[in-house]
Formats: structure tokens, sequence, C-alpha cells
């Protein structure tokens, strides 16, 4: 049986630490609410899209001020804080770790306190950017310096902490799940220092260290990390080896050279040195080498599982993440084109993509490996049904979304080339606002659902009961 | 152990990082620093006391995620004709550039810069020229629907007060004429000091330095 119900599952979790349990579950509760926050924000700046007089009387509720809200708390709030709690878990079974001591008590105090800087970090950005204190015109990095600083410190406690992991691992071999996120958090550390120097912050500079910012904090954080915990859960829940190790050994390298040059691809047209224009532009292309190593390997794995697929409750959303992967970031690449970009740069199409490579590959991975890991340490299963209405109404939601705002973008772009009054291109594209507000309703719905199942596979009694069992 | 990274952590930790620093420094540090210098050859633009207050409100505003200030142009077409360099504008930016594709140098100190990423609402790189009257600014952040019918635009009431200001600091106030379909209240509106510091700085918003100095050439 392939499928991760029942026995196999408390067998897993038995003998698991349960206050390494309650850690993990710690980050990831936190983050299931960042998702409910940060959703109702993005449903109300849809609406808002379409009736621009919804609670209009507040500055503090205003636009321009919810939408960082809503992008920063879903990008450190949920996203970060899903896969960081994820990656305690992964890197202890990867090493092989005894999982009944995981980590010493110490790290658990500073796991435990990183989780806790994460929060403030996410709560005092999103009070201070409703206050009207915005690092304004620099995306995914709105919050002030005092709202990112604790989350910086999160970010090296938690990679000293998976170094240290990594460093007494009881194999030889470190497995690529390890690479990636042991690399991510240097990474990421790198691109916080980067957007919050003093150096580079008027002109053509800041634009340059901008476009730098916005790719790298994507792709050198939220990707790796997604990656590597599906090369985790992935073959666990499919009892069965990775397809290809040395692809994702390819994988890693690749996207560490073409992911981090990329970043100009977001000031093409623009006076910015056309070298970095042009480099980013080949980058871009050349980014489906790591995008398809990865994507490939994964989809090979699945090859010939498809009863397995459907019989299971977290392999479905894993399928949908790995395909939303390849697709997103073929698109990426597309996008990146000069004469695509005469079209489609600024128009609602590129929220459209941002939605489906966060949504559709980050999103629904996260949901896969917490689905198909959590149980596994908790001995707690989700309700089944909960979990079928919460895939649907996702996929559903994000369909209706991206596919609304793809076509919407098109009208908006080609009305700019018809050369229209700008009016009018607004007008064109108000029926696909309407579209986008519905995929986010469905989308926001079921994340409701999500965050029942999350708390119902929270650690409990069977996690204290069972805990010394593995000893 | 080895120098092998599939069996030793150390090096799979600092090749890794240390391949990404010294990417990070070609394509980020390296281009920033060498702008940086060209940058700090263009002499700092005077700046008014009431557009820099206006400027700090458009970004505390975020107006930046709908509006770009950027006239995008295709460097690969530019042409050279007696030291003027002519870089056509993208046919989709033409209505708010003419003729003319941002350059380098107007952005040169700028902090931040709201060059911008979307395009939700109109580029508002030459808003003083395109729109010089201060009352239609008025009208459009108390009501943007009332003078712009369709837009997508959130209302900015909250820049406005319908209380006459105290005598002492009326100066800083302004009055609305009030017209019809404002959807006001009251008889009378004042636009607060905030509402006079932003529309100051959209004003202000001309490109006028770079049709002077191209003229001059």
């Amino acid at each position: 049986m392939k499928i991760p119900v029942g026995i196999p599952v408390f067998v897993a979790a038995a003998g698991t630490n349960p206050n390494f349990a309650k850690m993990v579950s710690r980050w990831l509760i936190s983050a299931g609410v960042w998702l409910l926050f940060a959703s109702v924000v993005g449903l109300l700046e849809a609406f808002r899209l379409v009736d621009p007089e919804i609670l209009a009387d507040y500055a503090w509720l205003t636009f321009g001020r919810m939408r960082p809200v809503h992008t920063m708390t879903m990008l450190f709030g949920w996203a970060s804080m899903a896969l960081v709690g994820l990656a305690f878990y992964v890197v202890a079974k990867s090493t092989l770790a005894p999982m009944h001591e995981p980590m010493k008590k110490a790290e658990l105090f500073l796991a435990n306190l990183a989780m806790v800087l994460c929060n403030v970090g996410v709560a005092v950005g999103a009070v201070a950017m409703a206050m009207g204190d915005v690092n304004a015109g620099r995306e995914y990095r709105e919050w002030p310096w005092y709202a990112m600083a604790p989350v910086f410190v999160a970010v090296g406690i938690c990679g000293l902490l998976f170094y240290r992991m990594v460093a007494r691992r009881a194999v030889e071999g470190i497995y690529i799940s390890c690479w990636f996120v042991m690399a991510a958090c240097f990474w990421m550390a790198i691109v916080v220092v980067m957007g919050y120097q003093t150096f580079w912050t008027a002109g053509i500079p800041d634009r340059i260290v901008d476009g730098f910012y916005i790719h790298n904090a994507v792709g050198m954080w939220f990707t790796p990390l997604c990656v590597g915990m599906t090369y985790y859960a992935l073959p666990k829940l499919l009892n069965k080896p990775i397809y290809s190790y040395a692809l994702g050994v390819l994988g890693f390298f690749t996207h560490l050279v073409f992911y981090t040059v990329i970043g100009t691809h977001h000031y093409i047209f623009t006076p910015l040195p056309m070298i970095l224009q042009t480099t980013a532009v080949i980058c871009s292309v050349a980014m489906i080498v790591p995008v398809w190593a990865s994507t490939g390997n994964f989809l090979m794995t699945m090859k010939g599982e498809g009863l397995a697929i459907s019989h299971s409750y977290s392999l479905p959303f894993l399928f949908v993440g790995v395909v939303g992967y390849g697709l997103a970031s073929v698109q990426g690449s597309a996008e990146a084109l000069r004469f695509v970009q005469e079209v489609l740069h600024f128009t609602h199409y590129t929220v459209g993509h941002a939605h489906f490579a966060m949504y559709v590959f980050v999103t629904f991975l996260i949901w896969g490996c917490i689905y198909g890991l959590v149980p596994r340490m908790t001995g707690r299963e989700p309700p089944i049904l909960l979990v079928s209405i919460h895939f649907w109404l996702a996929l559903a939601g994000i369909a209706v979304y991206v596919i609304g705002l793809s076509v919407g973008g098109h009208v908006q772009g080609e009305s700019w080339l018809e050369g229209e009054p700008m009016m009018e291109s607004v007008r064109v594209s108000a029926p696909y606002m309407v579209w986008r507000a519905v995929g986010g309703l469905l989308m926001v719905v079921s994340h409701i659902f999500f965050f029942v199942c999350l708390w119902r596979m929270r650690p409990g009694a069977f996690t204290m009961a069972y805990a010394g069992a593995g000893k | 152990m080895g120098l092998n990274i599939h069996t030793n952590h150390r090096m799979l930790f600092f090749i890794p990082a240390i391949s990404y620093l010294v990417l990070v420094y070609l394509c980020a540090v390296w281009p920033a620093m060498v702008e940086m210098e060209a940058m700090e050859a263009v002499p700092k633009p005077f700046e008014d006391e009431l557009p820099a207050i206006g400027r700090k409100l458009y970004g505390s505003y975020n107006c930046v995620t709908c509006h770009t200030q950027q006239i995008r142009g295709d460097e690969r077409k530019a042409t050279d004709v007696d030291g003027v360099r002519t870089t056509p504008v993208l046919t989709a930016d033409a209505r708010f550039g003419r003729e003319l594709a941002t350059r380098a140098e107007e952005y040169a100190w700028q902090d931040p810069v709201f060059m911008g990423t979307q395009r939700t609402g109109p580029d508002l790189s030459s808003t003083g020229r395109r729109l010089p009257a201060v009352q239609w600014h008025y009208w459009h952040l108390y009501n943007p629907q009332a003078v712009s019918p369709g837009s997508l635009m959130p209302p900015h009431r909250f820049l406005f007060t319908t209380t006459p200001p105290p005598p002492d600091e009326e100066f800083d106030y302004e009055e609305v004429l009030v017209i019809e379909g404002l959807g006001v209240k009251s008889d009378r509106l004042w636009a607060t000091p905030d509402a006079k510091a932003l529309v100051e700085y959209l004003l202000s918003l001309k490109r006028e330095h770079l049709e002077q100095g191209r003229l001059a050439k």
C-alpha cells in the first residue's frame, strides 16, 4: 500500500519527539493564520478592482497600503513560515536524525525563537504599512527595515540550525533536499542585505538592486525550499526512489547560475544597462533547464503511479504543484522576451503569472507536503472530505483567477497598442476583474477548509502517548 | 570526507555560497556602483518643499502600485543625430511620453524611484503637463469616478475635510470648488495640507528639464 493513511502513518509518527512536533506545528499553524489573514486582504483588494468604493473612507485601509500587506504577508507570513516549518522535519528525516531527539534542547529553543521573531516581523510589517510607513516602489520589501530585521535574524538562526543538523547527519551522503534548504537560507540572507542596504537607494542603481531583489527573493528562497521539500515528500509518499538524482544536482547548480542574474527582466525597455537587460532575457529562457530538470524528475517519479495519486489526499496537491512549477516557469521565461513585454508588461497578465507561480506552484506544493508529512509526525490525519473540498475549491479558484487575468491582461495590453484612450483599457478589462474576485473568493473559502484540516493535524494526545515508543 | 560536495557539508555550504556572492557582485553590486558614478555626475535637482512632502505621501499611499512613471523606449532602434540620442518610444507608451523615452538622468537622486511595474491607472511621469488644473486634481482625489467615469482609482476622501480649518492654519488648507456629482454632503470642502502637497507633487511631474535640455542641444 502506497497510500499514507491509517497504520503506516501511526507507525511513522511513533517516537517523534513531542516538543519537536510542536515546534514544527507552531510554524505551520502560524503560516495558516497568516494565509487566512492575507487572503482576506487580497480578496478585499480584488473586490475593490470591481467597486473602488468598498471601505474607501479609511486612510489605513486604502488600496495602495493593503496591497503590500497582502503580498508581504503571503510571502513571509504564509509561504516562508510554512516552508521553514516543513524544512525542519525534512532535514531531520533526510539526515536520519533520531526522531526521539532530532534537535538538542537549545536548538529547539532557537527554532521556537525564530518562529516568534518571524511572527513579530510579519505583524509589525502589516501594521507599519497600514499606518503609512511603506518602503514604497520597492516590491516585496515594502516593509520598513524594523519589520524585516526580526525576519532576517530568524532566517539566520534557521540557517545555522539546518547546517548543524546536516553536519551531524547519520548517513555519509547529504540528500538533495538539504542542499536546497541550506543554500536557500544563505541566499535569502544575502538577498535581504541587498534589499535593505543604504548605498544604492537612488536613481538607476536603486532599480538595478530592485530587479535583483524582486527575482532573487522569489527564486533563491521560495523555489529552492519548495523544490527541496518535494524532493523529500514525493519519493516518500510514493515509496520509491527519485527518478534521477543527477538531474536534481544539475537542477541545483543551473538554478544557482541562471536564476541569480535574471532580475533585470522586470526593467526591459528602461534606461538600465543594456547588458543587464539582455543577460536577464537570455538567462530567463535558460531557466527552462533547472525548471525541467526538477519538474521532469518529479513527473518521471510519478509516472505509472496514477492509482496511488488518485487514492491519496496529499499526492494530488504535489502533482498540481509540480505541473504548476513547470508551466509557471515556462510562462515566466516567455514573459521575459522583448516582444512579449511590449504587449503584456504592466498589465494584469503579470499579476496572473505571479499568482500562478506563488499559488499553483508554491502553495500547492506546501499543501501537498503538509498533508503528506505532518500526519507522519503527529499521527493525526485530516478529515479526507474536507481535504477534497479544499483541493477542488482552491484549484477551481486559481483556474478562474489565472485564466481571467491572462485574458484580461491581453485585452488590456492590446488596447494600449491600439492607441485607445487609457480609460478604454480599464473598461475592456473590467469584466475580468469580476473573474478575479470570484476566483479569489473560491480560494479564500478553500483556505478555511485547509485551516480546519491543519488544526486537526496538530500534535495531540497521540504524539505525547507514543513519544517514547521509538527510543 | 574529502572535497566531495555530496559528502562534505562544509563544501556543500561554501561552494553555492561563494558562487552566489560572485554572481551577486557581477549582476547587482558592480552595475550599481558603475551607475552610481554616472548618477553622481548629474547635478542634484532643486526640490521645493511642498512637492517633496507630496512625494513622501505618494509613497505612503503607495500610488506606485498602480501608476508607473516611465516611458519605455526601444534602445535597439536608438539613433544618434548631431550628438542627440533619440530612443523611439514603445507604441503602448507613446500617449504618455510623446517622442521622449525616459532617460537615466530623469531618475537621478530620486529616492525611492517610482518607476513602477504595474499600469492599472495611467502613467504619471508628465501629469503636470497633461493635467495642469489644481482643482481637477482635488476633484479627482476626492471622487475619481466623478471626473473620470469608470475609473478604478480608490477615492481619497480622507485627505479632505468639510469642517472649516482653524483661522491660524487657514493658509495650509485650500478650498475645493464643489461641483455637481462630487458627492460632498456639505456646501464647502477643504483640501488638507496633505492633499495640497500631494497635488503639488503631481503637478511638478512635467519632464520639462528634459525637453529644455533637448532644445538647448
